[in-house]
């Protein structure tokens, strides 16, 4: 395949692989195929096909009410973090102040914090605050947990801007907020974007910060699907669980078109 | 007006404006909404939590003083949480070292072949990634349950390499498996960025010298991938500490880690001082390794090749 693996080492190399490929498949295609068994509970190896899984979930309350809300989150949380995320990056690549990279490493600093800390933390100052609406705690909870994702991949694509271009619109008369719309923002779109369906998607798929600040009035999906795990043993588990591998895909698919994955990833 | 006249007008505006409007430190004041933002939503609530953990909750469950570290030394003394405790760091050393081996072969596949073959093997280490953990827990669930149910156990039967099905779920394997699948990639990804910079002329020069291929790699490749190395195994390391789905699904009560015994405390006990000090220690834990990391990546040079 390539000329410089050769030999055994080339061998055990793809093996290692191809083993490691199967791996990270074999939980995700056994959930799908477990989906469409047309048996009373979970078996495997999965029996005949059926679709009457996916219709019992599509006609389940609680999974309807924790789509919904799971998917007006994920929304607000990325409106949320590109609101205050694009411009916090501006300031990180464009300012030049003292403590600069201490403010990136502040700003960053939810990323390498326990996320469980982060929400039972932020648990403890909402309640103490009296702020008893689910929904606006949730909301927080996850711009404090997404922002960062938007200002790195906002200051990858922000890095890659050729000033010289701002420079010649200021110049030739453009106002400040004029330069950003017509030359900037067309020139880091795609890091915007990028950044957007991160934060789209770490929301929806949240769990440690979501446990803290749900009550059981306003579940997300991980949470129902959780609760249903433990409670449930037909095969309408794996066929939600299937509906949101597929929600994945398609994000993941579209993240691939927008800026090329390792790209979006390793920022 | 020649043109060299209107190119000194330009220049000249320009200079002008750069005066009146300093580009520099105005853009700074566009960090104010973030800063204040995560000030009061993580950076304060972090400070309280690290205030409840040192004092006393009275009976109405209102913490204050008096002052105490009598949380922290319950999780030393205590033999069932100082277990809680050492698991976590056993599971995430074990998690990491694993996915450290078999992240290797892995990402030099994907740095080295065809880039059809490299976008094959991104899209499927990656693609994962952004699937509820929940349900990749789930998945595991499924493959490893104990019975012949079990997809695991159905194989193992069905080829008569075992008589009877082997009990995997809700054992400590079961979460390292687990949390192996769903942290692999963080250790693919920065191992990969930092195999694509070493320049393939060293592993030319070294083989055209005459190295067998496996001291190529440990003498060659191996060393300037450690900052890739590095970076995965702290980011896999402080993932697999912080879990909380994975072993409550796969790990069961025998495997239970710090944040299981955090929810536990909140949750049930409703005891805040000592899920508090739990919290902090795990802070505490995931801190170090990220501190002796960058110590390592810093002070052995190895900054260059990432």
């Amino acid at each position: 395949m390539d000329e410089r693996f050769s030999g055994v080492g080339a061998w055990i190399l793809y093996a290692i692989t191809t083993a490691m490929m199967i791996f990270i498949m074999a939980p995700l295609l056994l959930v799908m195929a477990v989906s469409v068994s047309d048996s009373y509970f979970v078996t495997f190896p999965p029996q005949g096909f059926t679709l009457k899984w996916y219709l019992k979930v599509l006609q389940d309350r609680d999974f309807i009410d924790a789509m919904r809300l799971s998917i007006l989150l994920a929304l607000g949380t990325t409106a949320g973090s590109l609101l205050f995320g694009v411009p916090a990056a501006f300031a990180l690549v464009r300012g030049n102040f003292p403590g600069i990279a201490a403010i990136k490493g502040f700003l960053l600093s939810p990323l390498i914090f326990p996320a469980l800390v982060t929400g039972l933390a932020l648990l403890q100052v909402l309640s103490k605050l009296g702020s008893q609406d689910a929904r606006l705690n949730l909301l927080i909870g996850h711009i404090v947990v997404t922002s960062p994702y938007v200002i790195r991949t906002v200051v990858t694509s922000l890095q890659l801007v050729d000033e010289n271009l701002e420079d010649a619109a200021r110049t030739l008369g453009a106002g400040r907020l004029r330069t950003f719309w017509r030359v900037t923002l067309p020139q880091i779109a795609s890091g915007v974007a990028a950044g957007g369906l991160f934060a789209f998607m770490v929301s929806f798929d949240n769990y440690p910060v979501t446990m803290w600040l749900a009550n059981s009035e306003y579940s997300p999906v991980p949470l129902v699907l959780m609760r249903q795990l433990v409670n449930v043993f037909d095969p309408s588990v794996p066929a939600m669980s299937t509906i949101i591998i597929l929600m994945a895909l398609v994000g993941v698919l579209l993240l691939e078109k927008l800026v090329g994955l390792r790209r979006a990833l390793a920022a | 007006m020649t043109t060299s006249d209107a190119a000194v007008a330009l220049s000249d505006s320009a200079a002008r404006q750069g005066s009146r409007w300093r580009p520099q430190l105005s853009a700074g004041y566009l960090a104010i909404p973030m800063l204040v933002f995560l000030a009061y939503f993580f950076f304060y609530p972090a400070i309280g939590l690290l205030f409840s953990s040192i004092q006393t909750q009275n009976s109405k469950g209102i913490i204050g003083p008096p002052f105490t570290l009598a949380h922290y030394a319950r999780l030393i003394d205590v033999d069932l949480y100082a277990r809680v405790f050492w698991n976590t760091l056993r599971i995430s050393v074990i998690t990491s070292l694993l996915a450290t081996v078999l992240a290797y072969p892995v990402a030099l596949v994907m740095v080295k072949s065809r880039p059809m073959v490299t976008r094959i093997i991104t899209l499927i280490v990656i693609a994962p990634l952004i699937v509820s953990v929940v349900v990749r827990g789930y998945g595991w669930q499924l493959i490893l349950a104990n019975g012949p149910k079990g997809m695991l156990n159905w194989i193992l039967m069905t080829l008569h390499i075992v008589d009877a099905p082997v009990a995997i779920l809700y054992t400590e394997k079961a979460v390292i498996i687990g949390s192996l699948h769903v942290f692999f990639p963080m250790m693919v990804l920065p191992l990969a960025s930092a195999l694509g910079k070493i320049d393939p002329n060293l592993e030319d020069a070294a083989r055209m010298l005459g190295a067998p291929w496996w001291k190529v790699f440990l003498r060659v490749t191996l060393p300037l991938s450690m900052p890739g190395f590095v970076a995965g195994f702290t980011l896999v390391f402080s993932l697999t500490a912080g879990s909380f789905v994975i072993p409550a699904i796969l790990g069961g009560a025998s495997a239970i880690m710090l944040g299981n015994l955090i929810e536990q405390q909140i949750f049930v006990v409703y005891d805040w001082p000592f899920g508090a000090a739990i919290a902090l220690v795990l802070v505490g834990v995931v801190f170090a390794v990220n501190g002796f990391s960058m110590w390592l990546l810093e002070g052995r040079r190895l900054r260059r090749a990432t």
